[in-house]
C-alpha cells in the first residue's frame, strides 16, 4: 500500500477483509470476535503501513500475521489454546471445501500443503497447527501434551519437513 | 561465506531449529543464532525459505469467509472514534472512504471500485463521482469535504481543528449561492466526521461549511469548478 495513497486503504479492507476475518475466525472460532480481530487488524496494518518493508515478505503474509498474533492474544483471554484432538480446528483445516480466492500459484501451495497436513500422523499435526497458528512454543506444547521437549520439538520438526517437501516436490515438477 | 557453510557439523546444531525458526517460536536469542548461520549457510538458507513458505501457507489455510454485514461500516466508526488512541491523518482519512463506501454499499449504489481496481479480484462495480475539497478556516485546512454522485447523493466530511469541540451544523452551499443544512454532528476533542444523504444532486453541490452553535462559519470548502 503506498503511503499517501488513501484510496488504496479502501482497496486493501475490500480485498484482503475475507482473508483476514477468514483467518481470524479459523482461529478463535466466534463470529464476534474474529470480527474485532479482523478490525483491530486493519487498524494496525493502516497504522504501520509507512515502515512496510516489502523486501521483508509481502503485504498478504504481513497482513495475516498482524491478524494471527491477534488471535492468539484474543484466545489467550478469552479461551485458551485448544488442545484437543477433535478440535475442529485441527479438522475443518484440512478439509478441501474451503478453498480461498487467491492467486493460483498460492492456491496450489494450500492445496498441497492443506493435503500432506492431512497425510500427518495426528500427534504431528497437532503440534505444527499449535506451533503455527496459535504460536505455541515447543516447550509450551511439551507442558500441554505431557511429552518430553524433544518430543515436541521432533513432532514440530518432522511434519513441517514433510509439508516443505509436499510444496518443493510439486516445485521441481 | 565462513568456513561453516555447509559443514555438516555445523549445520546439524542449527537444523533442529530451523522448522521452529520458520515458524515464528523460538525465542529471539536462538533465532539471531540461526539467522546468523543461515546468512552464511547456502543450504540451510534454502530449506528455511522452503520451510517459511510453509509457515506462511498455513495462514491460508482458513480459507477466506465473508465477514458479517456491517463490517465495513464498523471498521470505519472504529477507524474514526480512534478506538484507545486518536487515529492519524491518515487513517482518518481511509475511515472516511470506508464509511463513504460502506454507507454506498448499504443503500445498494455499488461503490466496489471506489479505490483503483488494479490487482483486486472482485467483479468489477460501477464507481461513483466522488469530489473532495479542503475544509479550511483561515487559510489552514482542518478537513475534508467529500461529495459523492449518485442517488440519492451523498456528502462526506472530516474535520480535525485540535480543539473545538461541541456540535457543528453542516451546510452545503449549491449553486447560485443558495445555503441548505444537512444536519449536525459533534466533534470531540477536535475532531469529527460525519455523511449523510443530499437532498439536491452532487452536481449542484458547490461546496461546504460548518457553523458552530453561535451561528459562527467556523471552516469551510469550496469545490473547484
Amino acid at each position: 500500500m503506498a503511503v499517501g495513497d488513501d484510496r488504496a486503504g479502501l482497496t486493501f479492507v475490500r480485498r484482503y477483509q475475507r482473508r483476514l476475518y477468514g483467518l481470524a475466525f479459523g482461529i478463535v472460532g466466534d463470529a464476534g470476535d474474529a470480527e474485532d480481530v479482523a478490525q483491530e487488524a486493519f487498524i494496525r496494518i493502516f497504522r504501520h503501513a509507512p515502515v512496510f518493508d516489502a523486501r521483508r515478505g509481502s503485504v498478504a503474509t504481513w497482513a495475516l500475521t498482524i491478524t494471527r498474533n491477534l488471535a492468539i492474544d484474543s484466545i489467550r483471554v478469552r479461551r485458551g489454546i485448544p488442545t484437543d484432538p477433535d478440535d475442529r480446528v485441527f479438522l475443518e483445516l484440512t478439509s478441501n471445501e474451503r478453498q480461498p480466492d487467491a492467486a493460483a500459484a498460492a492456491l496450489e501451495d494450500v492445496a498441497r500443503v492443506r493435503s500432506a497436513l492431512a497425510a500427518l500422523p495426528l500427534d504431528q499435526r497437532r503440534a505444527v497447527v499449535l506451533a503455527a497458528l496459535y504460536g505455541r512454543t515447543a516447550a509450551d506444547i511439551a507442558d500441554g501434551e505431557s511429552i518430553p521437549l524433544g518430543t515436541a520439538k521432533s513432532r514440530i520438526r518432522v511434519g513441517m519437513a514433510k509439508l516443505r517437501e509436499a510444496v518443493a516436490n510439486e516445485d521441481a515438477v | 561465506m565462513t568456513s561453516q557453510a555447509n559443514d555438516p557439523r555445523v549445520c546439524d546444531l542449527f537444523r533442529d531449529d530451523l522448522a521452529e525458526t520458520a515458524l515464528g517460536v523460538v525465542s529471539g536469542r536462538r533465532r539471531s543464532e540461526v539467522l546468523r548461520h543461515v546468512e552464511s549457510c547456502p543450504s540451510c538458507s534454502l530449506e528455511l525459505d522452503q520451510l517459511s513458505i510453509v509457515a506462511d501457507t498455513m495462514m491460508e489455510l482458513s480459507g477466506e469467509t465473508e465477514p458479517p454485514v456491517g463490517f465495513e461500516l464498523r471498521l470505519a466508526q472504529r477507524l474514526q472514534s480512534g478506538v484507545s488512541r486518536r487515529p492519524t491523518k491518515r487513517v482518518r482519512r481511509v475511515s472516511v472512504l470506508l464509511a463513504a463506501a460502506a454507507v454506498a454499499v448499504a443503500l445498494g449504489i455499488g461503490i466496489g471500485a471506489l479505490a483503483s481496481s488494479g490487482g483486486s479480484n472482485r467483479p468489477n462495480q460501477a464507481m461513483p463521482d466522488i469530489t473532495s475539497a479542503n475544509l479550511s478556516s483561515g487559510g489552514h485546512v482542518l478537513g475534508e469535504f467529500l461529495v459523492s454522485a449518485g442517488k440519492p447523493a451523498w456528502m462526506f466530511m472530516t474535520f480535525d481543528s485540535g480543539t473545538w469541540s461541541g456540535v457543528v451544523t453542516c451546510q452545503v452551499i449549491l449553486a447560485g449561492g443558495k445555503i441548505e443544512t444537512v444536519g449536525q454532528f459533534t466533534l470531540s476533542a477536535g475532531y469529527g466526521a460525519w455523511g449523510a444523504p443530499l437532498a439536491t444532486s452532487a452536481g449542484q453541490v458547490r461546496g461546504a461549511r460548518l457553523v458552530d452553535a453561535s451561528g459562527t462559519v467556523i471552516a469551510s470548502a469550496r469545490i473547484p469548478a
